[in-house]
């Protein structure tokens, strides 16, 4: 009984259309797929992601970061940080790669419709929000739009030419460094000093943070003192994965698989998994264990 | 294919196995466990009946696991052509195989292997191999020391998901129907088969309750599964589990349920190379590592928790039943004393 079942792992080809490089460690790579028809076609939403194939590299998972309000072609915006994304950081316009997806749980766009936005980031945080921010300015059916953009110094500051967009488009953007350089004179510390001067409207109010580890502890507890309960509170997830698809369990999280239940959770949702982020205590350092794996 | 409406038995003589066999290997690869010259009972492809000697009581000591997920199976090949970096598609060809003489154990992993491997995504690689199979089972009339299906709802005989389930009877098997593969193997060759009778029937009874009656372990799976949805194991559990163990996989590698795997590029030359997909394990470090060195795993008693969570809780959540089917294997591998048996010892102390 010859049956053909899709190829769930087979990756298609994808060209390099254009680089915006926003900082000397990330890029935003403006993609189309190969196969004009395929890539007229293909739909994704704010908040999923791509594995990404690079040449003898294996597969990494990327945020989108462009808007499905705008098609044609999809945006990954990628830091170095490893083997596979320093490898993109080598690419040119034209040259391929390969990309599988989308996948995973996006940002509830419907639900968020009303409401007003507050996009609380760090870094390539600003990725993932990136699109859900496009989306809302693109679609007209969202509240007051507030971004807050931690960076690490000045020059650090990724996706200039966006906020000064959104900002022209009545975003209240605001930025801050962690530490500053001569001609700076902008706020200076972490993004929570940006939540001071807010008085959002809690009544219709969303918080989608998405930063390090340390950042969004911090701007968690930040978000609960102004009154954010936790269904108020989105992010996405951050996991080491190779299905992509809820099968290799590489991205668990205490009963949770972050390429399939996530990447998006609410605050509420991770209250109720036991993981890193949320953990009271500091977690030591690494495993003690003698015959650690190292990869 | 829809299940069969209905079960029937018939007998085969113990001297008609082989024939029966020789039949079947004629129109597929035939996998069934033997003892090999180093004593060993492992699943074996069959090139040889007459040379081989098929062993229906003592446990094989690898599970099906390999059949449907092998240990490592290339996904797909790549080249870097001046049209650019391209993915062709790996399409092995699986011939139809009969996997006779399964243990309840082993026939219940493949049915957990089945969820895991269709209910979000379709694995085309798992369900080619799958889609092929018949599954031949043999009650376990004398369930081995480390066994306890009984506790995990897998055994010691065989409640669903065969073709064809077989009971020793001394001189003969009771053959008994399941889904529609196996009726039509029996109409096939019903020159093997007798009808069965009542006595027969009463025979199957009577060997399910001595079965029943020797596991020399009680393991109090039930229990433990509780105290686990409960949140009730004491910390100290998991801290001592995670010093003894020694992240060698083992547990892993012989479990017949452990299907996390990774997967990662092997360059052939500069231009070209193959994505393979290997067996992985929970328990290892590098498990949940980031680029860049980031692991939001790195508490030493998280990986070791993830491994009894995911099996005795995580699953019971979505399936209403444990993914261990009890068959003892990582007890017998584990030399650092974390095997599923000593956790459940332990998960239930001081609550009996």
């Amino acid at each position: 009984m010859p049956q053909t079942i899709t190829d769930i792992y087979l990756p298609r080809q994808a060209k390099v259309v254009q680089i915006e490089i926003e900082n000397s460690q990330i890029s935003t790579f403006v993609l189309a797929f190969s196969a004009p028809l395929f890539n007229e076609n293909f739909r994704y939403q704010p908040g999923q992601f791509m594995l990404v194939s690079m040449p003898h590299c294996g597969e990494a998972p990327i945020s989108i970061s462009s808007t499905p309000t705008r098609p044609g072609t999809i945006h990954l915006s990628v830091r170095r940080a490893g083997k596979l994304t320093n490898a993109m950081h080598g690419l040119r316009v034209g040259d391929t790669l390969g990309l599988r997806g989308p996948y995973g749980r996006p940002f509830p766009m419907k639900e968020l419709q009303g409401r007003d936005l507050l996009f609380v980031a760090g870094g390539i945080g600003l990725a993932p929000l990136r699109a859900v921010i496009n989306a809302c300015l693109d679609q007209e059916r969202f509240g007051a739009l507030t971004v807050l953009y931690g960076s690490r110094t000045p020059s650090d500051i990724a996706f200039q030419d966006d906020l000064a967009l959104w900002q022209q488009q009545g975003v209240d953007c605001r930025l801050t460094v962690d530490a500053a350089e001569a001609g700076w004179a902008g706020a200076v510390g972490l993004v929570t000093c940006l939540m001071d001067g807010l008085t959002p409207d809690l009544s219709r109010s969303t918080a989608l943070v998405c930063g390090p580890p340390l950042m969004f502890k911090a701007v968690l507890g930040k978000l609960a003192a102004m009154g954010f309960s936790d269904e108020q509170v989105l992010t996405t997830m951050e996991r080491h994965m190779k299905c992509g698809v809820g099968i290799c369990r590489h991205c668990h999280m205490d009963g949770k698989l972050a390429c399939v239940d996530g990447p998006v959770f609410s605050l509420a949702e991770l209250r109720r998994l036991k993981i890193m982020e949320l953990a009271e205590a500091p977690a030591s350092a690494a495993r003690t264990s003698t015959t650690d794996h190292l990869r | 294919m829809p299940p069969a409406a209905t079960t029937d038995s018939h007998l085969l003589k113990k001297d008609h196995l082989k024939g029966f066999l020789r039949k079947l290997s004629k129109e597929y690869r035939l996998v069934a466990p033997v003892r090999n010259r180093h004593s060993d009972v492992l699943f074996t492809v069959i090139d040889d009946l007459d040379g081989m000697e098929i062993e229906l009581t003592e446990p094989p000591q690898n599970s099906l696991k390999q059949f449907f997920l092998p240990q490592q199976e290339q996904l797909s090949t790549y080249s870097v052509t001046p049209e650019g970096y391209e993915f062709h598609p790996t399409q092995a060809i699986i011939p139809p195989t009969v996997y006779f003489g399964v243990h309840p154990c082993d026939l219940s992993s493949v049915l957990y292997m089945d969820v895991v491997f269709s209910r979000r995504q379709r694995d085309p690689f798992y369900l080619r191999r799958r889609q092929g199979s018949v599954l031949i089972g043999i009650n376990c009339n004398f369930p081995s020391p480390n066994c306890f299906c009984n506790a995990t709802g897998s055994g010691p005989f065989i409640e669903m998901g065969s073709d064809l389930q077989l009971t020793d009877l001394g001189d003969r098997f009771l053959v008994e129907t399941g889904r529609a593969p196996g009726h039509a193997l029996i109409k096939r060759w019903q020159g093997f088969f007798s009808p069965a009778e009542a006595k027969d029937r009463a025979a199957r009874y009577q060997a399910f309750l001595e079965a029943r009656g020797r596991f020399s372990r009680q393991v109090h799976v039930e229990q433990a599964i509780r105290r686990l949805e409960a949140g009730t194991v004491p910390e100290q559990v998991w801290e001592d589990l995670s010093l003894r163990c020694q992240d060698c996989g083992g547990c892993a590698y012989v479990c017949p349920t452990c299907t996390c795997f990774t997967i990662s590029d092997q360059q052939r030359d500069a231009v070209s190379g193959q994505r393979l997909r290997n067996w992985d394990a929970c328990t290892f470090a590098g498990f949940t590592a980031m680029a860049g060195g980031h692991n939001p795993v790195v508490a030493k008693t998280a990986a070791i928790r993830q491994r009894f969570e995911h099996k005795l809780r995580d699953d019971v959540r979505l399936t209403g039943r444990p993914s261990c089917v009890g068959c003892g294997r990582c007890v017998g591998i584990c030399f650092g004393g974390t095997d599923i048996i000593r956790f459940v010892e332990r998960a239930c102390q001081g609550s009996l």
